[in-house]
């Protein structure tokens, strides 16, 4: 809402305030100002006469002029290049050292002649060129005749020296849509007087218009109607008036529209009376047609929209916009001016389907006064009797299905105080609701009913006056105190603390934490859904296909996001994300890693392809922080999204039963499709919720051995096919308690080996608990091992 | 065999052993004068034949000069291992400059940085944190919050629907709802981090999806004064002890009275300057009391339970400390602006 301080200062006495000090107060009283700004500005600015306009030698469009600046600053020449500069015009002159919103003027030379200031358009002084006629555009501003010469308050003779303020009208406060009352509040917040508007009725004739409501939608219908009107054009005050609030003069009827609804909040619709097919208008909301708006196009109406009609045909979409068939013309002599109330959620819906969003509309979606119209049809007809001559004014037609209620909201002292934290007095309190009109009923003991004034309809429970005190008597006098609670254990839950483990140990170990978009296109959600294929949530209003569907994995964000990094020459990444996953049946906490290129072991001096061991390293250590031993979960070669993922080289993550993550290598032609280069990447996916969800026991510590252990190494030849976990639990399983570990230390493939043959390394720990083991003890064990191992995997020893 | 001959081989002795150069040497030298058929060991053998007398005089004699020999070798051996081993070590420098071997922490995205932050302020005063969907009912995300089907504040969150019932949701307020159902009718104290969406197209300081931090504290006899008292004491632990904060008075359905609250300016002290816009202050969260309706609607009685309930935007307190100035960048991921996250203090 754009507020004019000249406007304003109209209604209420502004004394010694100015634009910043309104603002401010205003803005501390919970109605922001955004800005405050100049309608237009200038300094050193003078009203001359043009006294001799000769042609510039050196030019085909420039004037030499010598004008005429009043006593006090005699006669100067400047060279001007406005078409309309001619001997006799009264002009705007910014004199040397004048500072424009654009520019400063400096004595100069313009090819060859001297130039001793500007002579002004109003688009130069600042104004927008929307409120300016095309030939005020084009040239330097005509002044009337009559305007003095030496003037040097240029800006109070044009009537622009305005400020006008920016407010931000919050949803509770639609009554601030409206000049007047913006006037009441700024005259509370400064407790200054503000003038009543005044309306007397004006009634000289009959009027034989029927009005009516056929739905709730329209709760109350006003016309007065007024004939033998002149539309022309608007006096100029007016189309100051309007200027300032940031609207632009049409013709007087109009103008005197846009005039009420700013001054008072009520929109108007006026029809051209002559032009109704029978003489009645009655709200509906029961019809199906097509509408010609004033726009000239043609809209769809349906059951729910309020339509305003004429014997069964639309004349107006009630708030939203009215039809051509009626509207007010330069020809029109009689009209009906209606001033109605209709339901916001009926416009809102009307406006929102039809893309037709107004003034109008927006402070009906937004609250009117629904028991306003008789003095807003009256307050209009006196200012269409001063500027549009109407003479025949019948008295105002109403359908009223309300009944105006008087809202008090019982309050007292201390409720007020106890929520605020303050200790303002009663005559302080009582005080600030009177200045906002309020009536307030002392009932004794700082008890007291507040009578809620008719425009404020956010007021309905005494929170509400609590807010109304504060904000006008400032929160400066709130007492700040910490709450004086019961100790409690402030904590994070079990599954908190372990995600923030998770996300810890990840960092510690140099992977970035990343946070990648919810919503993903179609496309997006079907890429590497690792873990859940579950229906996804489809948003029906999406802004853009890129953002349209809820994710069910995070890989192909994350691996989206190493594309763009890799892109831009960041080749070796470690990432990871954390992220809630919610599809239609599931409710999950995904962790997804993503590994690419080289992970550097020593800057870039010793550097490795990052492959599956270092993936599933990751996945260890955090099994491990979390305590999940690793008899609880285990890998089985992966059997989805294999054109993902490369085949062999990649493994489901199973615990207790179900698949609970992948990881892997990516399918060499994803790496393309991601341009991700000639490199590898890896990605992890797995639901966190069913790890944290997997019962944890408490650390028992248990003895170790006194005695030595014995280690020996063995070099198995055997089949590739064969997997090193068989053989380690082969050794361990005939070993028994004698075998203490065995760890895979080498893998050889190729050279004399054979094909399909590969040599594993083992080194075997041997130990006991009660002895220390003698060579014979051990080499037995030893023998016995290679012996299985042969039998069971035709492994040999390795010469 | 004279006193004389003894002096001349200690003497011949010593003067090598000062001459020797390396280890080899001294071992050879050792040779020469201490092993078994070294001139002195021979002397030793002819003892023998001596008269006890100057058997025992000579006996002396050669043992003091074999250990005078033997000691300067010792000595001088250490020496040379010593200056070996000097030496070795100046072979050994290495230069100090060359790249560590990789223990570096990753980047933490700042998000996650104040987010961790604000959680860990909060913990500290004895809260709870709790989390709740995002893909939300209308009855959490709107009805219970004080906000009917078509009241105007829908219009200020144009919100992304899965159907008539279901959207994103788009403030962190729904979990004040779900908590109080929860709890029913026992005191609450919870923050509640977590995603928002809304129907905002991308820019520097527009994203359509965000992160707040719910707070809500339900008791008996709480007031704006506990709000402020709480807030300034999460301000100062996030943006330094000299920061102030003030209170305006705005609009949510589900509090009332509503506030927007500042902090002094943190680039300029309070005094003005381009990144406050001149004002000294910054707009950093919004809150206020819980709205009687909201209590009611949820199953608190207003008559006996008040609350304060406030929101803060992550990404906005993120770009404030850090000077970060698109919000793009928390979701684009560039490593170069995660690694700059790297300290946890």
């Amino acid at each position: 809402m754009l507020v004019s301080v000249k406007a304003l200062s109209k209604l209420v006495d502004l004394n010694g305030l100015d634009g910043e000090k309104i603002a401010n107060g205003l803005t501390f009283a919970g109605i922001e100002v955004e800005e405050v700004k100049r309608i237009a500005s200038g300094t050193n600015l003078i009203i001359g006469e043009v006294l001799e306009c000769e042609n510039h030698p050196d030019s085909d469009h420039l004037h030499v002029l010598k004008v005429n600046l009043g006593d006090k600053y005699g006669v100067e020449q400047i060279v001007c290049g406005a078409p309309n500069a001619r001997k006799g015009l009264k002009v705007i002159v910014a004199r040397v050292g004048a500072k424009l919103p654009e520019v400063e003027i400096k004595k100069g030379v313009i090819r060859g002649v001297e130039s001793n200031g500007m002579c002004c358009s109003l688009l130069e002084l600042g104004v927008e060129s929307k409120y300016l006629r095309e030939e005020q555009t084009k040239g330097i501003e005509e002044l009337p005749k009559d305007a003095p010469v030496g003037e040097e308050n240029v800006l109070g003779y044009l009537g622009l020296d305005d400020e006008i303020l920016n407010l931000k009208v919050l949803a509770n406060r639609s009554d601030l849509l409206s000049l007047y009352n913006v006037a009441l509040e700024v005259g509370a917040i400064f407790n200054r007087e503000v003038k009543e508007l005044e309306a007397p009725a004006i009634i000289n004739g009959e009027s034989d218009i029927k009005v009516g409501s056929n739905t709730y939608r329209c709760s109350q219908f006003s016309i007065k109607e007024i004939r033998d009107i002149k539309v022309k054009e608007s006096p100029e005050w007016m189309k100051q008036f309007l200027m300032s609030m940031g609207v632009r003069s049409i013709n007087n009827i109009v103008d005197i529209g846009n005039y009420v609804m700013l001054m008072t909040g009520q929109p108007l619709h006026m029809y051209d009376a002559d032009l109704l097919p029978k003489k009645e208008l009655i709200a509906r909301d029961d019809l199906t047609l097509d509408f010609v708006a004033l726009d000239e196009k043609t809209y769809k109406v349906i059951p729910g929209d309020i339509v305003i009609s004429s014997d069964a045909k639309a004349m107006c979409l009630g708030g939203v916009m009215g039809s051509l068939e009626c509207a007010v013309t330069e020809k029109t002599k009689n009209i009906y001016i209606e001033a109605a109330s209709f339901d916001a959620k009926s416009v809102r819906h009307t406006s929102q389907r039809l893309g037709l969003a107004s003034e109008s509309s927006m402070r009906f979606v937004k609250g009117t006064n629904h028991f306003r119209s008789k003095f807003v049809l009256e307050y209009t007809a006196n200012l269409i009797k001063d500027l549009c001559e109407g003479k025949v004014f019948g008295d105002v037609k109403e359908y009223q299905s309300e009944e105006e209620r008087d809202l008090i909201v019982e309050s007292s002292t201390e409720r007020i105080n106890k929520r605020l934290g303050t200790s303002f007095s009663e005559k302080e309190i009582i005080d600030v609701l009177e200045r906002l009109h309020f009536k307030v009923e002392d009932k004794g003991n700082g008890k007291f009913i507040a009578h809620v004034p008719s425009f404020r309809l956010d007021v309905t429970c005494d929170a509400d006056l609590s807010e109304e005190v504060i904000r006008v008597l400032g929160f400066e006098h709130v007492k700040s105190i910490l709450p004086n609670l019961d100790l409690t254990v402030g904590a994070l839950s079990e599954e908190q603390k372990k995600e923030r483990l998770v996300r810890e140990q990840l960092l510690s170990l140099g992977l970035d934490e990343c946070l990648t978009y919810s919503l993903v296109s179609d496309k997006e959600n079907e890429c590497y859904s690792l873990v859940n294929k579950d229906e996804p949530y489809v948003i029906l209003n999406p802004l853009t296909d890129d953002h349209k569907v809820f994710r069910r994995n995070i890989a192909n964000s994350l691996l989206s996001v190493a594309s763009y990094n890799v892109s831009r020459q960041n080749k070796n990444l470690g990432l990871f994300e954390i992220s809630n996953i919610m599809t239609k049946n599931k409710q999950e906490k995904h962790l997804c890693i993503v590994l690419v290129g080289n992970r550097l072991d020593q800057g870039l001096m010793k550097q490795e392809r990052y492959d599956f061991y270092d993936m599933k390293g990751y996945l260890e250590s955090v099994m491990t922080i979390l305590g999940i031993e690793n008899s609880r979960y285990k890998l089985e070669r992966a059997k989805e999204n294999l054109d993902e993922l490369h085949p062999g080289r990649s493994a489901d993550i199973i615990a207790q039963g179900q698949k609970i993550g992948v990881f892997g290598e990516l399918h060499p032609n994803k790496l393309k499709e991601y341009d991700l280069g000639k490199t590898s990447a890896l990605v992890l996916e797995m639901d966190l919720n069913a790890l944290f969800n997997l019962k944890v026991g408490l650390i028992k510590a248990k003895p170790y051995s006194r005695f030595p252990n014995v280690t020996r190494d063995l070099a198995l030849v055997l089949d590739k096919s064969v997997e090193a976990r068989d053989v380690i639990k082969t050794i361990k399983t005939i070993g028994k308690g004698l075998v203490r570990d065995a760890e895979i230390f080498d893998l050889y493939e190729g050279g004399n080996i054979g094909d399909n043959m590969k040599s594993l390394a083992v080194t075997i720990t041997f130990g006991s608990d009660e002895r220390t083991l003698s060579d014979k003890e051990v080499n037995d064990l030893e023998e016995k091992i290679k012996f299985e191992l042969n039998k069971a995997y035709r492994a040999f020893l390795r010469m | 065999m004279d006193i004389s001959k003894l002096n001349e081989i200690k003497e011949k002795a010593i003067e090598r052993i000062k001459d020797a150069k390396n280890s080899d040497e001294l071992v050879e030298i050792r040779n020469v004068f201490l092993s078994k058929k070294s001139e002195l060991m021979s002397m030793m053998s002819t003892l023998g034949q001596m008269e006890a007398e100057l058997r025992k005089e000579m006996g002396q004699k050669i043992n003091e000069v074999k250990m005078n020999i033997s000691n300067a070798l010792d000595k001088k051996v250490q020496e040379i291992k010593e200056l070996e081993l000097q030496k070795t070590l100046e072979k050994e420098v290495i230069d100090i400059s060359l790249p560590a071997k990789g223990k570096e922490s990753g980047g933490k995205n700042p998000f996650f940085v104040v987010r961790d932050e604000i959680i860990d302020i909060f913990l500290g005063m004895g809260y709870e944190v709790m989390d709740g969907p995002e893909v939300e009912l209308d009855h959490y995300n709107f009805e219970l919050l004080n906000i009917p089907q078509d009241h105007p504040a829908r219009d200020m969150q144009d919100s992304f629907y899965i159907n008539e019932n279901v959207l994103l949701r788009t403030h962190t307020s729904p979990v004040q709802a779900r908590t109080m159902e929860k709890k029913a009718g026992k005191p609450i104290r919870i923050i509640c981090p977590g995603k928002t969406y809304r129907r905002d197209d991308d820019d520097a300081t527009h994203s359509h999806q965000f992160a707040q931090i719910e707070g809500l504290v339900v008791d008996k006899d709480i007031n704006i004064g506990h709000l402020k008292a709480t807030l300034e004491l999460f301000a100062k632990k996030m943006f330094g002890e000299k920061r102030e904060i003030r209170l305006r008075p705005s609009y949510f359905p589900f509090t009332e009275p509503s506030v927007e609250v500042d902090i002094t300016c943190a680039n300029c002290g309070g005094k003005g300057c381009n990144i406050c816009k001149g004002t000294g202050y910054i707009e950093i969260l919004g809150g206020g009391m819980v709205h009687p309706n909201v209590l009611k609607m949820n199953g608190y009685d207003p008559e006996v339970y008040s609350g304060f309930a406030f929101g803060i935007g992550i990404e906005r307190v993120a770009m404030l400390r850090y000077g970060i100035d698109d919000i793009r960048k928390f979701y684009t991921d560039d490593v170069r602006f995660l690694h700059q996250f790297k300290k946890k203090i």
